[in-house]
């Protein structure tokens, strides 16, 4: 591997300017003329707009411009679009309710932007944003889904009758009531997957810049996909067109999916610039962003399973209530569908698998993917399910899921999904291992004479990255291809430049990317620079979300640097006189193998673009592209557990062991992954314990800042003790899988099975605060 | 948008006078008072920014052998001062519970003993809150409570102290040094502060115009140092306040509890002293029975001012445990994490 190739633990290069304050974000970007824009947000969560009277906001100081949602929809500025068609089961397709970037008639949540502001300074722009006056006639307001669906219930969108916005299926409903009428028994379990608010570090912003000389447009916005936020933008949003529109996605503080859209505020600004004639940026705060990012989660379920006399599984039947909110955001209607119901069968062999979503508007803040979309909720539903069957039955949960692995592959579910490898026991082998799960009743036992309680619990999750085939992702209803594109381009003194459509924002790309030249070429990662985030600079990309910036970004740059390779083979077999079947690259020298005979890397270089002695034919330069599309999915899974102490004095929780033990595939940076593992853990471990989102009856966030929404502190989670198992992906060059989700993904069943384990009582929903675990505690005293 | 005119004076005296003022009020490190007016719950047209005084900043042992804190002293100074934490360990580890690290080394301890109640009605101006505005009703009460009084509140208000320190100085006696126009005097901390009855918007007895410009702990306070604790519970762990809290300190000498002192936080209006389970103590041996004797005593009065029974049987576990971890001794070192029931067994914590 060498000291930097695949498999090194080399340090982040990105760090030494992140860790100095160095890093450069929208916020930090200044252009000469710059105002700063502040939105009029609606304080209702459901109502119609009767005026708008902005009169004494225009003659506050500062301020040089306000614009409203018809002035935008007279400028053809069209409405937000949601990329995934998903059709009900009765064939009709989904039904999608009008989304302007700016409302002009109804708000539907508390946050929703009614109109923009440009001033002087950030202070002035917001000061006049309170004084615009909206005259709005309260509607009534319905923020839970299941309420949603009851007749009667308000109604948000004229489009979709009953708020419903698809009811969906997949699998095989009689394969599946024929399994359940043979069961030796049938686990049931409702579950609440709680809804999430994303809390990335760096809060969104953006800046539009309108350039009349050039009749050119630039936006900067904190997004982990610029192109398609320019594809959009320009082919949807009719904001800019496409060949005069520049996105620019520099450092990116965090997104766990939520900057993946395209919101309001970005179309909105660079609008504002062009009517304004001054670049306007705007950067949420943290209030704004409670209310505006993408939320995550926010499902109902219940789930039943059938099980053999043998404690073999039969069938699984899902009936789930996905809560959209107020607007189907980007890929909102995929995460409850296709990157959910596709992962119910779990590492299980499970023949009959039956899954139904119905997706619901509500009055609240638009849901979409979160860190793992969909894939947690799944794991949550099997894993839940699997440990109280255990306990049901009286078996080890250990045992029964090892029961029912998977062990042969390719591996067809019953729900579209094909696992091309993996091997479940070592995963859960290790975890158990590293858990010591053997002595875990000698621990139980000492803690109960401390007056504590303790528990155990188990996740084996899978899940799908490498998103995705472009055919397959089609044929189920996206509106783009998945695949990935890179451009190594050599330089003539032999150092390398890569660029990417894979965007970085805390994954550490710079390093890892910079690996795959180290290996292939032996050169020092500092000789080479990672290009991404920018649409003039990169050919073209899909961003990076889902697990993908490895099984198909580093696919697509390692297919470049074939190309890349055998050129450069063929100009150095042509100066060295030898055949290009006996070249070798190696420690940055290019030789004939057998031989003394070399070049340095950079002389080969230098020749390729000096172009005085090329073989006949050949054209200059070494520089390559390729797009790379996947054949598959890719699967990691892996074993998580958990072993808690419960106060039953205070009902506090304390996590006193986490075990991961992962199947990633090939790893590129082993410390890096243990980041990613780390961060997911921290996250699945804030929905399990801490993270609660509530609205109250008016459709008001309750848990709007750090005061009311927990997130995880340090002190909240243990030392992890992570290790990753290689069962290396057939589907991708590289053998990898992906492991940016994982964590989110299987730990929040692990929590829960080890919480509800201690306190005896399996009626325990997350977040598990104190005081659900007391009264659960009081619940079986 | 809210005016407001800022003025910095030189003296307490010139402070003082630019009180004079209706509707002024003097600013501390504003970790409290900006926020409320940024929420619109307070808008004073004058703000008297104290921070500039001099003199006030000092912790000084004083000859009679108490301790005499300056009102400016930020917390975290205080907390950090080694003289004092060791002489009164739990106000050290109140202090450090509270907030975080970057509140407490702005806030100043005059400012913790005025902030404010964390109601949620109190601090949204679309609810009816006779604190706020008075006569306009309660909200709080019928509404989300969970968090809200179960000691000493009336129909008109159910809202709690906040602050971790004053239950701590309340424990061990503190005295508070005030400066009006009429001159200096002190007030035991016992008696600073008044109960909601008919008039929550009446919160102490300071007069108006006048200053805390010191806070004193007595010199018999340092009997209890080598058996005080305080233990906060909250939904988690840091940057939280207390559901209930516990401030316990006890003389023991030959196996036998002399004196006990013991106050609570996050049950009233005020930091409550509880006399009652004090006496309960004095006598006996330090036993789990007899802490548990002592939170009975300490709650007999309490009832539920909404869905928040659960808090009395909760403050029960945690005066009898905060006694426990004061009878077993105060940890050599502060616990990395203070007053948290998660260090209570072995002061030992698992992560750090």
């Amino acid at each position: 591997m060498g000291v930097e190739g695949i498999g090194a633990k080399v340090l982040r290069k990105e760090d030494r300017r992140f860790i100095t304050g160095r890093g450069r974000y929208v916020d930090d970007m200044s252009v000469p003329g710059m105002k700063y824009a502040a939105f009029v947000r609606s304080p209702y969560a459901h109502a119609k707009i009767n005026g708008l009277d902005t009169s004494a906001a225009e003659g506050m100081p500062g301020v040089i411009g306000i614009l409203n949602g018809q002035q935008l929809q007279g400028d053809g500025i069209g409405n937000l679009i949601c990329g995934w068609a998903v059709s009900s089961k009765d064939g009709t397709p989904m039904k999608m309710g009008a989304w302007p970037a700016l409302a002009s008639q109804t708000v539907r949540h508390v946050g929703q932007a009614v109109a923009i502001v440009v001033a002087e300074t950030q202070a002035q722009a917001r000061d006049a944003a309170e004084a615009v006056m909206v005259d709005y006639e309260e509607l009534p307001v319905v923020t839970k889904a299941v309420e949603a669906l009851k007749d009667g219930a308000p109604q948000l969108h004229p489009e979709a009758p009953g708020n419903l916005i698809f009811d969906w299926e997949l699998g095989d409903r009689a394969a599946t009531d024929e399994a359940f009428s043979k069961a030796a028994h049938v686990t049931r379990l409702h579950i609440h997957n709680n809804r999430l608010v994303p809390n990335p570090m760096e809060p969104r912003a953006a800046l539009g810049h309108y350039d009349p000389a050039e009749d050119h447009y630039t936006c900067w916005t904190t997004s982990q996909n610029p192109h398609v936020a320019r594809l959009v933008m320009s082919a949807f949003y009719n904001v800019a067109p496409e060949h005069k529109l520049r996105i620019i996605a520099p450092d990116v503080g965090g997104g766990f999916g939520s900057k993946i859209y395209i919101y309001p505020e970005e179309i909105v600004c660079l609008w504002a610039s062009k009517r304004t004639g001054v670049p306007v940026k705007w950067t949420s705060d943290r209030s704004e962003a409670f209310l505006t990012d993408a939320h995550g989660r926010d499902h109902e379920t219940d789930v039943e399973m059938a099980l053999d006399a043998d404690n073999k599984i039969l069938a699984l039947r899902v009936e789930t209530v996905a809560n959209l909110g107020a607007y189907m955001s980007l890929f909102s209607s995929a995460t409850p569908t296709y990157l959910y119901a596709t992962l119910l069968s779990g590492q299980y062999d499970i023949p009959a698998i039956h899954a139904n979503v119905k997706a619901v508007y509500t009055n609240t803040v638009p849901v979409d993917a979160y860190r793992g979309a969909g894939r947690p909720e799944a794991t949550y539903v099997v894993e839940r399910t699997m440990e109280t069957a255990a306990r049901e039955l009286g078996i080890s949960p250990a045992e029964f899921r090892r029961k029912n692995f998977i062990r042969s592959f390719p591996h067809q579910t019953p729900v579209i999904m094909a696992y091309d490898a993996g091997d479940f026991d070592a995963t859960l082998n290790a975890g158990m291992e590293a858990a010591d799960v053997a002595g875990f009743d000698a621990r139980r036992e000492e803690a109960r004479s401390r007056g504590k309680l303790r528990g155990l619990g188990m996740s084996c999750y899978i899940e799908a990255c490498g998103i995705a085939p472009s055919k397959a992702v089609g044929s189920l209803g996206a509106g783009v291809g998945l695949w990935e594109s890179a451009e190594v381009r050599v330089n003539p003194v032999g150092t390398i430049e890569i660029l990417t459509g894979s965007h970085s924002h805390g994954q550490g790309h710079e390093t890892t990317f910079s690996q795959l030249v180290a290996e292939r070429f032996g050169l020092p990662v500092d000789n080479v620079q990672v290009i991404h985030g920018d649409t003039d600079k990169v050919q073209f990309g899909m961003g990076t979300y889902g697990s993908r910036s490895g099984a198909v970004g580093m696919s697509a740059i390692h297919k470049a640097l074939d190309k890349v390779e055998a050129k450069a083979k063929k100009i150095a077999a042509h100066l060295l006189e030898a055949d290009e079947g006996d070249i070798v690259i190696e420690n940055g020298e290019v030789k004939v193998a057998g031989t003394d005979k070399k070049l340095g890397w950079h002389e080969v270089c230098l020749g390729a673009y000096t172009g005085h002695n090329l073989p006949d034919g050949m054209e200059p330069g070494l520089k390559e592209g390729a797009f790379y599309d996947p054949t598959n999915f890719t699967f990691p899974a892996g074993c998580y557990i958990c072993e808690v102490e419960v106060d039953p004095e205070t009902g506090t929780t304390q996590i006193i062991q986490f075990v991961a033990a992962d199947d990633f595939g090939r790893v590129i940076n082993p410390m890096i992954v243990d980041g990613q593992v780390h961060g997911g853990l921290a996250q699945g471990i804030g929905q399990a314990l801490l993270e609660g989102t509530h609205y109250d009856d008016a459709g008001q966030l309750l848990t709007a800042s750090y005061m009311d929404y927990a997130m995880p502190r340090a002190w909240d989670l243990p030392m992890f003790k992570v290790s990753t198992h290689e069962t290396l992906c057939p589907g991708n060059p590289l053998g990898m899988k992906g492991c940016g989700e994982a964590g989110a993904i299987g730990s929040p069943p692990a929590v829960i099975n080890a919480i509800t384990d201690a306190i005896g009582n399996n009626e325990l929903t997350m977040p598990a605060t104190p005081e659900k675990v007391w009264k659960a505690l009081s619940a079986v005293e | 948008m809210n005016l407001f005119e800022y003025i910095r004076p030189t003296s307490v005296a010139e402070a003082i006078a630019a009180a004079g003022e209706p509707g002024s009020a003097y600013l501390g490190a504003g970790t409290n008072l900006l926020d409320l007016m940024k929420g619109g719950v307070t808008s004073p047209n004058r703000l008297i920014d104290l921070t500039h005084l001099p003199d006030l900043g000092k912790i000084e042992q004083l000859p009679d052998g108490s301790m005499r804190i300056g009102a400016l002293v930020k917390n975290a100074a205080l907390a950090h001062d080694t003289a004092f934490s060791k002489a009164y360990p739990a106000v050290a580890e109140a202090l450090l519970s509270g907030a975080s690290a970057q509140l407490r080394n702005a806030a100043t301890v005059g400012g913790n003993l005025m902030q404010r109640t964390r109601c949620a009605y109190f601090a949204d101006p679309a609810s009816a809150c006779n604190k706020r505005e008075p006569g306009s009703g309660c909200d709080a009460i019928g509404g989300e409570n969970r968090h809200h009084a179960i000691l000493g509140w009336s129909e008109s208000c159910i809202a709690t102290h906040p602050s971790d320190f004053c239950v701590a100085l309340t424990a061990l006696d503190a005295t508070i040094e005030i400066e009006g126009a009429g001159g200096r005097r002190e007030v035991p901390i016992t008696d600073f502060y008044l109960l909601p009855g008919d008039t929550p918007h009446e919160e102490t007895v300071l007069e108006a115009g006048e200053i805390i410009v010191a806070i004193k702990l007595p010199a018999n306070a340092a009997g209890f140092a080598g058996h005080q604790r305080y233990l906060k519970v909250r939904e988690r762990t840091s940057y939280a306040f207390a559901l209930v809290s516990a401030a316990a300190a006890l003389e023991i000498e030959n196996g036998t509890i002399t004196e006990a002192r013991l106050a609570l936080g996050g049950v009233a209006m005020k930091p409550w002293r509880s006399a009652a389970a004090e006496a309960a103590l004095a006598g006996l041996s330090p036993t789990r029975e007899a802490f548990e004797k002592a939170a009975e005593a300490a709650f007999a009065d309490a009832r539920p001012s909404g869905e928040n029974a659960y808090k009395i049987e909760l403050g029960k576990r945690v005066v009898a445990r905060a006694l426990a971890m004061a009878a077993a001794g105060t940890p050599e070192r502060m616990p990395a994490l203070p007053a948290s029931p998660f260090a209570s067994d072995t002061g030992a914590i698992a992560h750090v």
